[in-house]
């Protein structure tokens, strides 16, 4: 059985002109870790929100282990939907200690066990010590460990949350992520996690939904995502990419940096994009250039290259610390991938014939 | 009828809870039918009635209230902001003690230090010229605490406070770098101020002024007491002098008219404002040195603070002991029938005190729903409730009269009538205090809670109030500072043995006893300085 | 924030502390019986015999200044202990209008005023229910409401007082017309159109004169720039204190500001060939028709028409008791001597709203 079951679901706020979520269907199996990610104000963060019940949705309907939460004439309060929230920031009661924090949730349960429990998610996350202490009392990255204990102690069917690492520093967001997603696997969570950050996604994500403007552009496992994007924009939001335009040929495409022998199952003449990445592309200098010297960035391992094709796009490149190529040389450059390129036509991938 | 059935109608995707949408409305039904009412009776009066008034007082009274109200909101501008400038921007020796001095006139009511004003001052008969003419041998003309311009100078004195504390919590937010960026473009100190720095606390002062407005529109003890005849005061007139309230009712409706459209323009000068935040950047800007102005300046804070706060706290007191040093002026002042002075405060006190509770309560639906659910309904709800602002407490007091005896006369004649006109007017102070108090409070709270497996009932009993309870207090702070002072309301609806410190102040100062009125007044003034001091040390530069 | 939630704290206990020990003062009826009445220096308590039968509440809505009345209610306590006296103190027309707003739904028991004019209307608006006490047959008839309505109390002359220090008294004036001579232009006190008594002479001298010659007398007045108080004891203050050189005052007001030790004169006016004679008016009470303690509201009527209730606002007010050989202050003058005005006081009652027309016509302040 799915955890989590969204239909169609679309929502519009009454001062806002555009759709925040746009007929958005998802589903995720239990013990998964699913990240939504997207710009701001792709409407990831409201998806969130509607599965917590926090929103109403226009339309569409939402399950919660099987459980029907939302539809047209259904709507379970979010108190009754058995999630666990873990907030932007942090949202931790400053009149409560961090004991009575985590406490918070486990209402109803003899007062035996939900210490007991409490003490228990506090150990898990490592602050079995700071049960006294008060929120502002903490450390960021404690804060962010107490507001997951606190919405896991309940034992929640659904664990959500939204943007958890923004607050924190960006050494600090390395460490804090690793625990955090070991926290969850160990208690074999469901969770549905939002991030702008492609890279903060791949790392969390057992799978990843890619949002723009309120759309569901993509759902998949992040090497499908990376290498296997199924629009323009995916590819440009996941991973760098530069696009190269090209022309659809029989034996393959025509583009600046010679024919790339991928025959696609659209018509010939047709117009293309190709996605680029650094590592797709390479460079010397031979007699015949095609491409300028820009600009060179060190990047620790190698250096990438910021070329300018003769018709004026722009590729990277990137190259080991052997060769040092000086801005302003005239080089040739080529597509070294030797894995299928991506290739794009009116923003969508095109499959392979 | 469409149109307002479209207004009135709850989009369904808009997850408002119908149980805080009633609650809200019926506390906006409280506040509105006692206006709704007087009006009523003001376009029913009679012609008769309404030309009786055009032909003998309404235009006057009309003209001499406006005139007053621009006085006194002038004149307590100008006085709040310079005082304002002088102890926040300046070097002014003992600029931290004069913070405070400043403040604390908010906590005497202004017929007190009328009363005051009015002995040292009065031409003839005052304490100063019977000085003076002891020592010249001859009368000495002195300004004369009567009439117009003495009601406008005693109650700019008892006002100001409104636009310093405002102004001063301006002056202190803004931020150095924005005259320092004005000083880069060349200007020099004074021009900075007055290009930069004035503008900037529009806001503020506008807030402070419009307070002053209408606190003198309602404004009754003083103006009665100084002879100055506006609208508030003809209506008490109409009402204590004629067996017939049709024309009390249409003054009344006059006067609420005027308040509306003074409220209405603070309304919209506030919904432009935006206040300076002092984040983790704020500096505070440099302080002007004052050079060879400094005595002046000390001078004139001086003339100021022993205006409104020392001579009257002085005089009040110096009465105080008279009063209880003289066996028969005592036993006069410590009873009433069977009352005693121990009766007053108790009065005071608990109908106050029961007054801020119920307002409090009252206004947690009403900040809930217009901060929570912002939309035009709620909007328009919480606006409605703050209408009591504008309602001179006569008038409250006058369509209570009206009102339970047709319907609640069981509630008549009980202090509970007394207590039910300061939730009316003061209604507005809890409002703005539990929205303001809501509006920091981070949404997430509230979700965090519901996602625990709250209700939203629970969740406001548990997380939200908790969290917001300093702000309610400060509210309810308010609202039982500003009943405390009550008057006029107090006078008309009191039942038989129910007099509060203001009322036994005012049945004595009527008659001119002021020794006699004086431990009241004192008692009245220290009861109402130690919730204002509460409030003060929430302020920022109280700090 | 968790300091202020500790001042918070502190606060409200404050707020509790202070408001149990004031409520901690209320007097029950046994406390004070044993409380001494406090009545000013000089003056003896009288013996009283505590009636303990008659109890409760007795609400008590008076126009009269509160220190003159405040005496005889802790007399009147003192003669019955078990009764709890609720006052509302106000002008006579404020409570009036109270009376009159409260008729379904009566809150007072005793409804005591500064003049007639306030009791007669009252009777017309059916606010009174009939008691005749014992000591009635003893008053002149024109101080008994009709159906036994009202009684009164005492009787009061409207007077001019004057400082003797700025004046001689050969100067001072002898008839009220006098006052709008432009030569005493801004040195003339009186009280203003929401004082009873104020309202009372303009009411009787309409009813003398006609409407027109006091409109007359009234625009000459202010003309005069005479300065109106609020209430009378404001002018007397102002008097004594030489602020003005002449007064329009209830004639007590002078005795009480001469007790004080000021410099001050009166005359009793209008006396010559000719002239209106002295304008009087007597203090009234009645009963509230559905009162809710009949035996106290009788007793205490019985009270102030009592030899002693009468002696007390004798020998503290100055007042002329309307019971025949209660003595008088020793220093107030007899009104025998003097020629008084013939006013119907009943038909000058029906005048009461032309009255308050003509004071707003003129402008009274």
């Amino acid at each position: 059985m799915n955890a989590l079951e969204l239909r169609n679901i679309s929502k519009k706020f009454t001062s806002a002109k555009t759709t925040a979520v746009n007929d958005v269907s998802l589903t995720l199996r239990t013990g998964e870790i699913l990240a939504l990610v997207g710009p701001s104000g792709c409407g990831k963060t409201t998806t969130l929100r509607l599965i917590a019940g926090l929103e109403r949705p226009d339309s569409g309907s939402i399950n919660i282990k099987g459980q029907l939460v939302v539809d047209d004439g259904h709507f379970t309060p979010p108190e009754k939907r058995g999630v666990g929230m873990v907030f932007q920031d942090h949202a931790l009661f400053p009149h409560l200690t961090v004991f009575e924090n985590v406490k918070f949730g486990l209402k109803g349960q003899p007062a035996a066990k939900a210490r007991e429990t409490t003490y228990g998610m506090l150990k898990l996350v490592g602050l079995e010590n700071f049960g006294e202490r008060y929120p502002h009392q903490l450390s960021g990255g404690e804060r962010q460990r107490v507001a997951l204990a606190r919405a896991l102690a309940p034992h929640p069917v659904l664990v959500l949350m939204d943007e958890p690492f923004s607050s924190l520093d960006a050494d600090l967001r390395h460490e804090v992520r690793e625990q955090v997603r070991g926290i969850l696997k160990a208690m074999k969570a469901t969770a549905v996690f939002v991030t702008h950050d492609q890279e903060e996604a791949l790392y969390m994500g057992d799978r990843l939904a890619v949002f723009q403007n309120g759309h569901l552009e993509q759902v998949g496992l992040p090497e499908e995502i990376f290498h296997e994007s199924a629009t323009r924009f995916v590819a440009e939001f996941m991973g760098d990419s530069d696009f190269l335009p090209g022309t659809v040929q029989n034996n393959g495409i025509q583009t600046e940096l010679g024919l790339i022998p991928q025959k696609l199952n659209i018509p010939e003449n047709s117009s293309v994009e190709i996605a680029l990445r650094a590592d797709d592309v390479d460079f010397d200098q031979s007699d015949h250039p095609n491409a300028l010297v820009l600009a060179r960035f060190f990047r620790g391992a190698h250096y990438q290259y910021r070329l300018r094709l003769t018709s004026g796009n722009l590729v990277h490149a990137f190259k080991s610390h052997t060769q040092l190529i000086p801005p302003g040389t005239s080089v040739r450059a080529f597509i070294s991938a030797e894995h299928q390129v991506t290739i794009f036509h009116n923003g969508l991938a095109v499959e392979a014939r | 009828m469409q149109r307002w059935k479209n207004f009135l109608q709850i989009p369904k995707r808009i997850n408002i809870s119908p149980r805080l949408l009633l609650a809200a409305g019926l506390v906006a039904l409280f506040v509105a039918i006692p206006l709704v009412y007087i009006f009523f009776r003001a376009f029913t009066g009679g012609a008769d009635v309404w030309i009786r008034l055009l032909q003998t007082r309404i235009l006057k009274l009309l003209a001499n209230t406006l005139l007053l109200t621009a006085a006194v909101t002038c004149g307590a501008t100008f006085v709040g902001v310079s005082m304002a400038f002088l102890t926040e921007r300046t070097n002014l020796p003992g600029r931290h003690l004069f913070r405070w001095m400043l403040a604390l006139p908010l906590a005497i009511p202004a017929y007190i230090g009328g009363i005051v004003h009015l002995t040292l001052l009065r031409p003839r008969g005052g304490v100063i010229p019977q000085l003076l003419e002891n020592w010249f041998g001859q009368p000495v003309p002195t300004p004369s605490p009567l009439g117009f311009w003495g009601a406008a100078f005693i109650l700019t004195l008892f006002t100001y406070p409104y636009v310093y504390l405002l102004s001063g919590a301006a002056f202190r937010s803004l931020n150095a770098s924005l005259e320092e960026a004005a000083r880069t473009f060349g200007r020099n100190n004074w021009r900075t101020i007055w290009e930069v720095t004035l503008p900037a606390l529009r806001p503020g002062l506008t807030a402070g002024a419009l307070l002053v407005a209408l606190d003198i529109l309602s404004e009754y003890g003083t103006v009665a007491l100084l002879r100055y005849e506006t609208f508030s005061s003809a209506i008490f007139v109409q009402l204590s002098g004629r067996y017939d309230r049709s024309a009390a009712s249409i003054l009344s409706g006059i006067l609420i008219t005027i308040a509306i459209i003074i409220l209405w323009g603070e309304l919209r000068l506030q919904g432009q404002a935006r206040y300076t935040q002092m984040d983790s950047q704020w500096r505070p800007a440099s302080l002007l040195p004052l050079n060879r102005w400094k005595i002046p300046a000390l001078l004139l804070v001086l003339l100021v603070v022993s205006a409104s706060l020392l001579v009257p706290v002085f005089v009040l007191g110096y009465w105080s002991l008279t009063a209880l040093l003289d066996p028969e002026t005592l036993s006069s002042i410590m009873r009433s029938g069977s009352q005693t002075f121990g009766d007053y405060i108790w009065h005071s006190l608990w109908s106050s005190a029961l007054a801020a509770l119920i307002a409090v309560v009252l206004s947690l639906p009403v900040a809930l729903l217009s901060v929570r659910y912002p939309s035009k309904l709620s909007k328009a709800i919480s606006r409605f409730t703050q209408i009591g602002y504008a309602i001179p407490g006569v008038v409250v007091a006058l369509s209570l009269v009206l009102l339970v005896n047709q319907f609640l006369p069981f509630l008549y004649a009980t202090p509970l009538i007394v207590v039910m006109a300061y939730v009316l007017r003061h209604m507005p102070q809890a409002i703005r205090a539990s929205e303001s108090a809501l509006n920091q409070l981070s949404p997430s709270m509230e979700e965090a809670s519901r996602t625990l497996g709250r209700t939203s009932l629970q969740t406001i009993f548990q997380v939200i109030l908790p969290l917001i309870l300093p702000g309610l207090m400060a509210g309810a702070s308010l609202v039982f500072l500003t009943s405390l002072k009550e008057l006029p309301a107090t006078l008309l609806l009191r039942p038989a043995g129910f007099d509060t410190l203001a009322v036994r102040v005012w049945i004595w100062a009527a008659e001119g006893f002021y020794i006699q009125a004086a431990p009241a007044a004192l008692l009245l003034v220290l009861a109402s300085a130690l919730p204002l001091y509460f409030l003060l040390r929430r302020e920022q530069i109280f700090k | 924030m968790k300091n202020s939630r500790k001042l918070t704290i502190l606060l409200f206990v404050m707020m509790m502390l202070v408001s149990a020990c004031g409520g901690g003062n209320t007097v029950s009826g046994e406390d004070a019986a044993v409380t001494e009445p406090a009545l000013p220096v000089g003056t003896e308590a009288p013996v009283v015999v505590a009636d303990e039968s008659v109890a409760g509440d007795l609400v008590i809505y008076s126009g009269r200044s509160e220190t003159l009345v405040q005496p005889v209610l802790d007399a009147f306590q003192a003669a019955y202990p078990n009764v709890n006296i609720l006052l509302k103190s106000g002008s006579n027309s404020e409570l009036a209008n109270a009376l009159i707003e409260e008729k379904a739904n009566p809150q007072a028991d005793v409804f005591i005023t500064t003049e007639i004019f306030t009791v007669q209307s009252m009777y017309q608006q059916d606010v009174f229910q009939s008691y005749r006490p014992a000591a009635a047959d003893q008053l002149p008839a024109e101080f008994i409401g009709p159906e036994d309505s009202w009684v009164g109390i005492t009787r009061r002359a409207r007077v001019i007082m004057y400082n003797t220090e700025l004046l001689g008294a050969d100067e001072v004036p002898t008839s009220i017309f006098e006052l709008t001579d432009p030569k005493w232009k801004g040195q003339i006190a009186a009280a203003g159109s929401t004082n009873g008594g104020m309202q009372a002479q303009i009411a009787a001298m309409s009813q003398l004169l006609g409407e027109e010659a006091t409109q007359e007398w009234l625009t000459g007045m202010i003309a005069n720039e005479v300065t109106f108080f609020g209430g009378h004891t404001d002018v007397r203050k102002a008097v004594g204190a030489g602020e003005f050189k002449i007064g329009l005052v209830n004639h007590y007001y002078y005795y009480l500001q001469l007790a004080e030790g000021s410099p001050v004169g009166v005359v009793f006016p209008d006396q010559g060939e000719g002239e209106i004679g002295l304008i009087t008016n007597a203090t009234a009470a009645g009963i509230v028709q559905g009162s809710k303690n009949l035996s106290a509201a009788q007793a205490f009527i019985d009270f102030l028409l009592s030899p002693e209730g009468q002696e007390l606002f004798a020998e503290l007010n100055y007042e002329y008791p309307l019971i025949p050989g209660v003595a008088l202050h020793p220093e107030v003058q007899s009104l025998d001597e003097y020629r008084l005005a013939d006013v119907n006081v009943a038909d000058a009652a029906l005048n009461l709203d032309a009255t308050l027309n003509l004071i707003e016509t003129v402008g009274l302040p």
